[in-house]
């Protein structure tokens, strides 16, 4: 009796692992206001993917299918593209129009406070990168070398509306669960 | 030379050269937009210009990310400006997106291609309902909506699937035939809008939307129904049976009195009773006003020396500077039955006439009311100073009263015994506690008196502010005219004068007999100067300072025989 009872604490300690794990996104992002961030976005919409010309590339191609990325992996990978976002394509896009300056710089305003919750999330390892994890956000940063500077970072910027809908689609499940 | 380089530039622009050729000859459309509701994908086109008959337009489509765009031959019919591509975008809501392009084409020519402004997403879908059931159960009205059901839809991508959540609905209904709408937001399909105590015909429609998303919405179509007043509800059915049971211990309870009363004897013989003696037929009538009341001096002694704040006082002094009769005109404090002073009790013999004749001096219209200061100045020194520190002050104020003062030249002149007093009253408002302010009074008429070398000698005592000194409200003195206009002795100066217009010297002995006045009634102290007001304060040489002599005295002209002669004098000075 006493080693059946021993046997079920790993299972059901992993359960709550995994459960805590599942969560850890929504922990991060609860108060993160996705739909400010949406408005933003659609405010500039069709002037940025107006001026894409490479319709057959895709640079946030990791996100299409839902089964490319594992739930586990979804704090690391969306970590890893808010990194991205900061590092390479605001930094790499150059805009003339003010309008649409105000409206990019406050995205990654918005972007930057995520970091910073995603960041108290890891110090709390509830945001483990695994190597499937890191071997997407690989693949993001090659498609984003494909193209020219200009070109991929406007592409990137007109794909936010991409990323934005898979962190809100992964929030809402964490936060029904 | 020229022939190599023309061939060299159709070899390198070759086949784009040869389509733009033909692009170039018809105009691409100028602008290519998706109208998407759920799972209904419609592109549209505008035309090129003068397109002609055969003139058709191909539509291809690119799955954001796919290397090759699909051409849609089902949308290239004459003269179609829009094409259904919801089959070829069926995982629209789970994928990134298409883009798509159309073309004009007329027989060999074709047009550039002109592409979607932006990637045509599930963003872009216009939110609707499929439907409204709505019901009426007694005051509520029972609503459920059916999300869109397209056929074409594909297994496990209904609308509830797709939108999972926040999905949220937005109720608005209308009382016919009003345009307001009340709009109520409900987080689920099911829904009941309470509308107790109203009927009629009411029109609901309602518009979707998710609470996460930016996706724009339309609204249903109205639906109307009629709500029918509910007579027999349970509230009515009590209500009326508490009502008829309350109507039927009421008439039981009449039943029951005329039963107990019908009991009841009539008296055989009906004796007719005497009138209560105790109860008087013809109470007296109290006769309030036939009664003469003779006021002794014992009444005046219950007036206090001290000013009085009121309302009457009011005008732009503190109360101290007014010059207004307060026995006359305020509420009187010694006993006089009856409101109208004509009728009252006089003071005295001839009161009432000097009352009657204060009155048509126009003293009730003096713009000053109150007691008038008395300066403690008078009770020590010579009266001229007295003549100087109001002038002083007089000059010194704005337009307010009206005050004697004296000119250069000898004459007076006419301010605002208000303001002396305002100045007055400014310097030292409280109240005297050591000086007699009857003494203090007559005293000033006694300065009066004298002529103007005695102006000189006390100039300094007034200086010296004596107002200051611990005096507060005097009943105030006229301020005489200085050399050659002595103040008279109030008694004979006033009884000389017999006609008007005759200027009347005032004498020592008047003055004397005036002091004495004050002395046994102090209430001549307080009398406020009421002549002093415009119309009362009519200045003649020698006229001026009786009349603010008088103006007191008339009030108690009654104390003496001989100031009954100063209320007609000062009425004829008021004339003047």
């Amino acid at each position: 009796m006493k080693g059946w009872c021993v046997s079920l604490w790993p299972p059901i300690l992993m359960l709550i692992l995994c459960s805590v794990h599942t969560n850890s996104l929504k922990r991060c992002l609860i108060s993160v206001d996705m739909r400010f961030i949406e408005k933003s976005f659609q405010g500039i919409k069709r002037e940025l993917q107006a001026k894409d010309t490479f319709q057959n590339v895709t640079v946030l191609s990791i996100l299409e299918s839902p089964k490319n990325i594992k739930p586990a992996d979804v704090c690391c990978v969306t970590k890893h593209l808010l990194t991205f976002y900061r590092d390479r394509v605001f930094q790499d896009h150059q805009e003339s129009s003010p309008q649409i300056v105000r409206k990019i710089s406050s995205i990654a305003n918005s972007f930057l406070y995520m970091q910073k919750t995603l960041h108290q999330c890891q110090e709390q390892r509830w945001c483990h990168c695994s190597q499937e994890a890191t071997n997407a956000t690989r693949t993001v940063h090659d498609n984003y070398d494909q193209l020219d500077v200009h070109s991929a970072a406007l592409k990137s910027l007109g794909e936010l509306d991409i990323f934005l809908a898979w962190i809100d689609k992964n929030h809402q499940e964490t936060s029904a669960a | 030379m020229l022939a190599r380089l023309l061939l060299s530039l159709a070899a390198l622009g070759g086949p784009r050269w040869s389509s733009g050729a033909h692009g170039t000859e018809l105009p691409s459309p100028p602008s290519v937009w998706f109208e998407a509701k759920f799972f209904q994908h419609i592109l549209h086109w505008s035309p090129i210009p003068n397109q002609s008959n055969s003139t058709y337009y191909e539509v291809a489509i690119l799955k954001y990310g796919k290397e090759d765009w699909q051409l849609l031959p089902n949308c290239s019919q004459r003269l179609v400006l829009s094409c259904d591509l919801t089959l070829f975008t069926l995982d629209l809501y789970r994928s990134f997106g298409y883009w798509a392009r159309v073309r004009a084409m007329e027989g060999s020519q074709h047009s550039n291609w002109t592409i979607t402004k932006t990637r045509f997403t599930m963003d872009e879908v216009t939110l609707t309902v499929g439907s409204v059931k709505l019901e009426v159960h007694k005051d509520f009205i029972l609503g459920t909506i059916q999300p869109p059901r397209p056929q074409i839809t594909p297994e496990g991508d209904a609308y509830e699937n797709i939108f999972e959540f926040f999905r949220q609905y937005k109720i608005a209904i209308r009382k016919v035939p009003e345009n307001m709408f009340t709009v109520y937001t409900v987080p689920h399909e099911n829904f009941n809008l309470s509308v107790p105590g109203k009927w009629g015909e009411f029109c609901v429609k309602v518009k979707p939307s998710v609470a996460s998303r930016t996706n724009k919405a339309e609204w249903s179509e109205e639906q109307c129904l009629r709500l029918s007043q509910q007579y027999l509800t349970v509230t009515n059915l009590s209500i009326f049976f508490t009502l008829f049971l309350l109507l039927c211990g009421g008439l039981v309870f009449l039943a029951l009195q005329n039963y107990v009363r019908s009991k009841g004897k009539l008296p055989a013989v009906l004796d007719f009773k005497k009138p209560d003696p105790f109860i008087p037929n013809n109470l007296p009538c109290p006769e309030i006003y036939n009664t003469i009341h003779i006021l002794g001096p014992e009444a005046f002694l219950k007036v206090s020396p001290e000013p009085r704040d009121s309302d009457l006082h009011g005008s732009t002094d503190s109360g101290f500077g007014s010059c207004k009769p307060s026995l006359q005109t305020e509420e009187p404090p010694f006993l006089l039955p009856g409101p109208e002073p004509q009728s009252q009790g006089t003071l005295g013999k001839g009161e009432s006439p000097e009352l009657q004749d204060s009155h048509s001096n126009g003293s009730s219209n003096s713009t000053d009311s109150g007691i008038c200061l008395q300066e403690p100045s008078l009770h020590r020194g010579p009266g001229l100073s007295w003549d100087q520190q109001v002038r002083s002050a007089s000059h010194s104020q704005d337009d307010s009263g009206i005050g004697l003062v004296q000119n250069s030249e000898g004459k007076l002149e006419h301010t605002q015994c208000q303001s002396a007093l305002g100045h007055i009253s400014i310097l030292e408002p409280k109240v005297p506690e050591a000086e007699d302010p009857a003494v203090m009074t007559f005293q000033g008429y006694l300065k009066q008196t004298r002529p103007t070398e005695e102006t000189a000698s006390s100039g300094g005592s007034l200086d010296e502010n004596p107002l200051t000194n611990d005096l507060g409200p005097k009943p105030w003195t006229c301020l005489q005219a200085e050399t050659g206009w002595p103040l008279p002795a109030l008694a004979k100066g006033y009884l000389k004068q017999d006609s008007p217009g005759l200027g009347v010297a005032p004498t020592r002995a008047a003055a004397g007999q005036w002091n004495q006045l004050t002395e046994e009634w102090p209430l001549l102290a307080l009398a406020s100067c009421e002549d002093l007001s415009l119309t009362s304060w009519r200045f003649t040489h020698g006229l001026g300072s009786l009349d603010c002599v008088v103006a007191p005295i008339g009030l108690l002209g009654s104390f003496d025989s001989d100031l009954v002669n100063l209320s007609h004098i000062s009425s004829l000075n008021s004339k003047e």
